[in-house]
């Protein structure tokens, strides 16, 4: 699949923990040119009371953060699966990366709920243009769990695919998705930001 | 390029542009498509970002590769020269043609990576030739490549592949942004380009022409982004780039919200439904982008709308949108600039003679630097004589710093060569070097530049040229400092005009706008001046003008100036009436449009009209409160000189109108409106009618009165017509309708019965209009077939009026009679008898009232009215009827016939019938036809009527009714009655009962009783009459009345013996009741002419003695 090297993705939740890692982890198995991103102002995860979340900065790294919540409740954190997430991440990259603080340039970027795709367009709308160089930016919602991040991989991993396969992606995108958002179920958003 | 330069540097970078030739020898050589790129990457790499220098070098070489057979390895070559042209824009002329080829190449993805690439290059070029002093062939060549490859992008809009579409418009976009001017209020980024910083001078490339060009380009995306089968994808990049286009370029902002606005509503049909979410999306994020930028701010309140109906939230919304003092920043800064450009028109009218050669010098200057620059270097050595090097070297003696500076220590370079002329173009070309250095620090800098230029110009030669040059020097300074204070001067001038221009400027700016308060206090207090100064403003013969400021100013200022002149006009009405007229025209004119209106009072939630009504309302009722005549007078000065009348106007005159306390005049007004107001003479009319149905009998009357003049205008007269009828028609309703109520009729109950008011209502009009208009009483007639009986008898009563002014000669109330319809008889017998209460009924009238009675209702009471103008036949044979009737009404007709009561109009009374005759008839009438009974009241009735029925007339009658045979039944009731009327009868009498005994009166035995009953009652005159009785008679009668027989005997006692002799010996025998009247029986049955004899001798003896009753003979 020589396109699949060509296509440069990246997948973006809120705070690059759970499900846009996964989708991240799942491409790149697959072959992808792949990355993962948050747009949050913090990285935020549940914590053992509802009211009482994980708060970290975007700097600090999943090895950082997967001690931390060990100290805090290995038995919690082990049995609601954070830890197990946390060390899938640390094996895939350093840190959580904020897409805001990104200059690296994509041909798809999808993200993983409209407040997330909100956020992406603002980003790219206050940047200034440099050489126009287009990019498509679809959002699946997909729930923040385990379970729904791992079937929204596959989701991604679905699309993601058969927009790598098109020669033309520009010309295609519209009748790709559709088809993709009928076979899904799903709505889909999607739009075009240039660089 | 210089030559020189690149074997020097090819010289130095020999392994690297070793590297290079490898790398690309190996890119052509190879048919592997990766090794191509790899190869091609590490060129691209390496020429743009490395070693530069070379680029220029293996330029072409590179270029080469964009006829490569493979996609990729075109595209790559896109970017290469995209970046090769930025980098180094004097390579660009040598790009353009691989460039135009790219953009037309197969592949799409070429295509869209030479569209992104030609975006960049057309910048580049663009900055670069604004940069360059001089434009060289090349360029203008590579200009016009460009230009021509610009159109071909924009025709690439339509085309087929969407991406290639997307790219198109993201080049629009550059080019827009390019060739416009920029938000004169954003900051400047450093590297930003724009239609500003292209040089007035560059010919190939005009600013007014780019802008043109860049107008209809911005035309073309808005028409794209409207187009109805646009794709989602180009929707949203096409939304994105107005929305930056708007952004950066505000001109654009109401051009780019008006499409955002259209698109809203009218999305392409060709979207499914998610893309329509994603749009709309984007349509919302957009806008909410737009709402924060400071030039979308007069259009929040729309764009806010549009965003709530894409279903942002509110909070969202409100974040967005532009802060309160942003937007009055904004408004006071609209305002400023009008007011400067006001400023600004004012001083060019003033100055416009001024201003115009004062604009030549300043052209004259921003022309000349270039030419300056251009032609320094060759002009510089032309005239580098030895004068001019020597005044040069002079001047510039007294600059020359005691220590040499580190930067000539570094820079300097002694020449080489000992040709005069080589080292003269080197001294004119560091001459042409300074001059162009100074001329752009003199764009900074304002004057003194020159000077600095020739401080620099002169410190150089001086040290450096020989001596024999520097006079050549001198004549080329002169010659610059001639220029140079030419453009000086020129300079100063326009400073000098800019200055002025700026004080004046200034002025308007120091001036702070005062405090709204205090500019409405000093406003409402220079009112009150104006207010005041009634009295010197007539004095000194500006009264209209006063007026006229006033009135404007109370129209089109606030509402507090409004009231204090409401407030002076109410006080005095009667003088001010002309200020307050005045002031209602001009409120009319601005009402009409006749005037601008000031942005001052713009009150977009008023209607239109309300300034107007209600400063016309008002005065409406302060006139209301003004005592004494004047009020009438200046109420109809309002309305009949007021523009125009509005509803609530006449509403206001309808209620005055109804007071009863103003009397007739407000109703004369509402009359005089209808003529005078043509076009509102409905309305009125409207009210007055109304008012004819008013409870107060004042108003009522009145109002008709009115309407029955108004009711001779023929345009009118339908209409007036028509009301009445409708009310008219009212009256068929079982109840009152509901709109004869209410305030404004005077009766605000609903009263569900009919009553005399509410018929009046209904009916007054109506009857007013009869006398104008006959044929309207069939309408009467026809109507009243189906009204109450109620309403009937208050009809009866009114119609009284009216037909008696109709009189009897109207043909219109004569064919109702004729034709009286069935139901309505009660009214016309009311109408005959209206018409025949005072005068006898006309012929024609009898004659249709007759033809009535036979042909269609036999109902004898029609005749009443027209007995007397009956025949006596007609009259007789009716009689037996007419006394059938009530009581009553057998007076009123004895009174018709006998002309009693009504004497009173002097008309001498004509009647069919003398009362004589009368009475006769009545005694002639068959018992089968009337019971005697209603024939004795009848008979009693005209015995009432002394007047007409004296001694005489009674008398005669008696005498008729004697020698009637059979005596009529009632002969000697009347008889008795007569006598008991008038005693001086008796001699009469007798005469009568001595007749009737010839007659046999015995016979008819009604009659025998009353002549026994009147013989009793005349005794002791009967006496003689009675002893001529035959005798059974007379025994029968002494029978009948023994109380006779005494008295008779005594009488006959009396007698002296002869005359005792003349009784018959029977009749004495019966007087003294000797013998018993056997052979009465005999007698009975015995013929009449059994004893004439004795009867007709008996009269003989006793008439002399008695007077004779008059008339007998």
């Amino acid at each position: 699949m020589p396109a699949q090297n060509t296509i440069s993705i990246a997948v973006i939740c809120s705070s690059n923990m759970n499900r846009s890692m996964e989708a991240h982890a799942f491409l790149s198995k697959k072959g992808f040119n792949v990355k993962s991103f948050g747009t949050g102002d913090k990285v935020k995860l549940p914590g053992n009371a509802p009211d009482r979340p994980n708060i970290y900065d975007f700097g600090t790294s999943y090895e950082e953060i997967y001690n931390d919540l060990l100290t805090k409740d290995k038995q919690y954190y082990t049995q609601n699966g954070l830890l197990h997430m946390l060390d899938r991440n640390r094996r895939i990259k350093p840190r959580p990366e904020r897409f805001q603080l990104s200059k690296d340039k994509f041909d798809i970027l999808v993200t993983c709920e409209e407040r997330v795709y909100d956020q992406v367009i603002e980003c790219m709308e206050a940047r200034s243009h440099e050489d126009n160089q287009p990019v498509h930016l679809i959002n699946i919602d997909i729930q923040d769990n385990h379970e729904e991040a791992t079937v929204g991989s596959f989701l991604i991993c679905e699309l993601v695919t058969v927009l790598s396969n098109s020669d033309d992606l520009d010309n295609d995108i519209d009748e790709l998705l559709h088809d993709f958002e009928a076979k899904c179920a799903r709505p889909i958003l999607h739009t075009v930001l240039f660089y | 390029m210089d030559p020189r330069l690149h074997r020097r540097q090819e010289s130095e970078k020999k392994g690297s542009s070793d590297l290079v030739v490898e790398w690309l020898n190996d890119a052509s050589m190879s048919t592997s498509e990766s090794v191509k790129l790899t190869n091609l990457a590490k060129v691209n790499e390496f020429l743009i970002h490395k070693e530069p220098k070379l680029l220029d070098l293996y330029l072409d070489e590179t270029l080469q590769f964009s006829l490569d057979r493979s996609s990729e390895v075109r595209k790559l070559i896109a970017g290469f020269l995209e970046e090769a042209g930025c980098k180094q824009p004097d390579l660009i002329p040598r790009l353009v043609q691989t460039l135009a080829r790219l953009v037309g190449d197969d592949a799409s993805a070429v295509i869209k990576r030479a569209l992104r690439a030609a975006g960049r290059i057309l910048r580049a070029t663009l900055k670069w030739i604004s940069s360059v002093a001089i434009i060289t062939t090349d360029m203008e060549l590579a200009w016009t490549q460009l230009s021509n490859l610009k159109v071909a992008i924009i025709n690439m809009i339509d085309s087929d592949n969407d991406g290639i579409r997307t790219q198109a418009v993201k080049f629009l976009e550059g080019v827009v942004l390019l060739q416009t001017y920029p938000d004169p209020d954003a900051p400047k980024k450093p590297d930003d380009f724009s239609l500003e910083d292209i040089p007035l001078t560059l010919k190939i490339a005009r600013r007014r022409k780019l802008e043109e060009e860049a107008n209809h380009v911005m035309d073309l995306l808005i028409k794209f982004h409207g187009s109805p089968h646009v794709s989602s994808v180009n929707l949203m990049t096409c939304m994105g780039s107005l929305a930056l286009i708007a952004k950066t370029r505000p001109q654009f902002m109401r051009q780019v919200i008006q499409a955002l606005q259209l698109l809203q509503h009218d999305l392409p049909p060709t979207l499914s439904d998610s893309q329509v979410t994603s749009v709309q999306k984007q349509l919302k994020l957009t806008l909410l982008g737009l709402l924060k930028h400071p030039a979308s701010i007069e259009f929040a309140g729309t764009m806010a709308r549009q965003l709530n109906q894409l279903g942002a939230r509110e909070q969202e919304i409100m974040k967005a949108y532009p802060k309160v003092e942003d937007i009055r920043k904004m408004k006071k800064r609209q305002q400023e600039t009008a007011a400067a450009s006001a400023a600004k028109r004012a001083k060019l009218e003033a100055a416009i003679a001024v201003e115009e050669p004062e604009q030549q010098p300043m052209e004259i200057e921003s022309v000349k630097p270039p030419e300056l620059i251009e032609l320094s270097e060759n002009f510089i050595s032309d005239r580098l004589s030895v004068e001019i090097a020597t005044e040069l070297v002079m001047d510039s003696m007294a600059w020359v710093p005691d220590v040499m500076t580190s930067v000539f220590q570094r820079e300097y370079q002694p020449t080489s060569t000992t040709d005069i002329n080589v080292q003269r173009q080197t001294i004119a070309r560091l001459l042409a070097v300074q001059i162009k250095q100074a001329k752009a620090k003199r764009v900074k800098r304002e004057t003194k530049e020159e000077d600095a230029v020739m401080e620099d110009l002169i410190k150089n030669p001086t040290i450096t040229v020989a001596e024999a040059k520097r006079e050549r020097k001198r004549e080329k300074d002169r010659e610059k400092e001639k220029e140079a204070k030419a453009s000086l001067e020129a300079h100063e001038k326009s400073l000098k005009m800019a200055k002025n221009r700026l004080k004046t400027l200034k002025l308007s700016e120091i001036t702070k706008p005062l405090q709204r308060e205090t500019k409405e206090k000093m406003l409402l207090m220079a009112v009150g001046r104006i207010l005041g100064a009634e009295r010197i403003a007539v004095l000194g013969g500006v009264a209209p003008v006063r007026s006229k400021i006033l009135t404007t100013l109370a129209a089109t200022f606030n509402p507090y100036i409004r009231e204090a002149v409401l407030r002076y006009i109410t006080e005095d009405m009667r003088c001010r009436l002309d200020l307050a007229l005045g002031w209602l025209y001009e409120e009319y004119a601005l009402l009409q449009g006749f005037q601008r209106r000031t942005t001052l009072t713009s009150k977009p939630q008023e209607a239109p009209h309300q300034a107007y009504n209600f400063l016309l309302c008002t005065l409406v009722s302060a006139i209301d409160l003004v005592p004494g005549k004047d009020r009438d007078v200046l109420l109809s000065r309002l309305y009949l000189e007021a523009p125009l009348i509005t509803e609530d106007a006449v509403e206001a005159l309808k209620l005055v109108s109804s007071d009863e306390t103003r009397g007739l005049a407000p109703l004369e007004l509402l009359k005089e409106m209808v003529i005078r107001r043509p076009t509102k003479q409905l309305v009125f009319l409207n009210v007055l009618l109304c008012h004819t149905g008013h409870e107060n009998n004042t108003i009522r009357e009145a109002a008709i009165e009115f309407v029955v003049q108004l009711y001779s205008r023929p345009e009118l007269a339908k209409l007036i017509e028509e009301y009445a009828v409708l009310y008219l028609g009212f009256l068929r309703l079982p109840n009152p309708p509901e709109i004869v109520f209410g305030q404004d009729r005077g009766r605000p109950q609903i009263d569900d019965q009919w009553s005399e008011s509410t018929t009046r209502a209904c009916l007054g009009l109506y009857l007013a209009l009869l006398s104008e208009h006959q044929d309207l009483i069939y309408e009467l007639a026809r109507v009243y077939t189906s009204m109450g009986a109620d309403v009937k008898r208050i009809i009866l009563r009114l119609v009284e009026g009216p037909v008696r002014l109709l009189g009897m000669s109207s043909p219109q109330l004569l064919s109702l009679v004729e034709n009286c319809p069935k139901g309505a008889e009660t009214l016309v017998t009311r109408v005959i008898h209206i018409l025949t209460e005072k005068s006898a009924p006309s012929a024609e009238l009898v004659a249709k009232v007759r033809e009535l009675y036979q042909t269609r209702v036999s109902d004898v009471r029609f005749l009443i009215p027209v007995l007397n103008g009956l025949t006596k036949k007609e009259v007789i044979a009716a009689l037996p009827k007419l006394i059938k009737l009530n009581p009553i009404v057998v007076k009123e007709v004895f009174n018709r016939l006998l002309g009693t009561h009504n004497n009173d109009s002097g008309i001498p009374h004509m009647s069919p019938i003398t009362p004589a005759e009368l009475l006769i008839a009545l005694h002639t009438i068959d018992t089968s036809k009337a019971e005697l009974k209603t024939v004795i009241k009848a008979t009693s009735l005209c015995f009432a009527e002394k007047q007409v029925y004296t001694q005489e007339t009674v008398a005669v009658v008696m005498q008729h009714l004697m020698e009637m045979t059979p005596l009529p039944t009632l002969l000697m009731r009347t008889v008795i009655q007569s006598l008991a009327l008038y005693p001086r009868l008796s001699g009469f009498v007798m005469n009568i009962l001595q007749r009737l005994i010839l007659k046999q009166v015995w016979k008819q035995h009604k009659v025998w009783e009353g002549f026994v009953k009147c013989c009793e009652r005349t005794q002791p005159q009967s006496f003689s009459v009675i002893l001529q009785l035959p005798p059974a008679q007379l025994a029968e009668a002494l029978k009948m009345s023994p109380g006779l027989k005494a008295p008779l005997l005594a009488h006959v006692e009396s007698f002296a013996e002869n005359q005792k002799a003349h009784i018959p010996q029977s009749v004495m025998d019966v007087i003294q009741g000797k013998m018993l009247p056997v052979v009465a029986d005999e007698f009975d049955i015995a013929p009449p002419g059994e004893y004439p004899l004795e009867l007709k001798s008996e009269p003989m003896d006793t008439d002399p003695s008695e007077p004779a009753p008059p008339g007998l003979d």
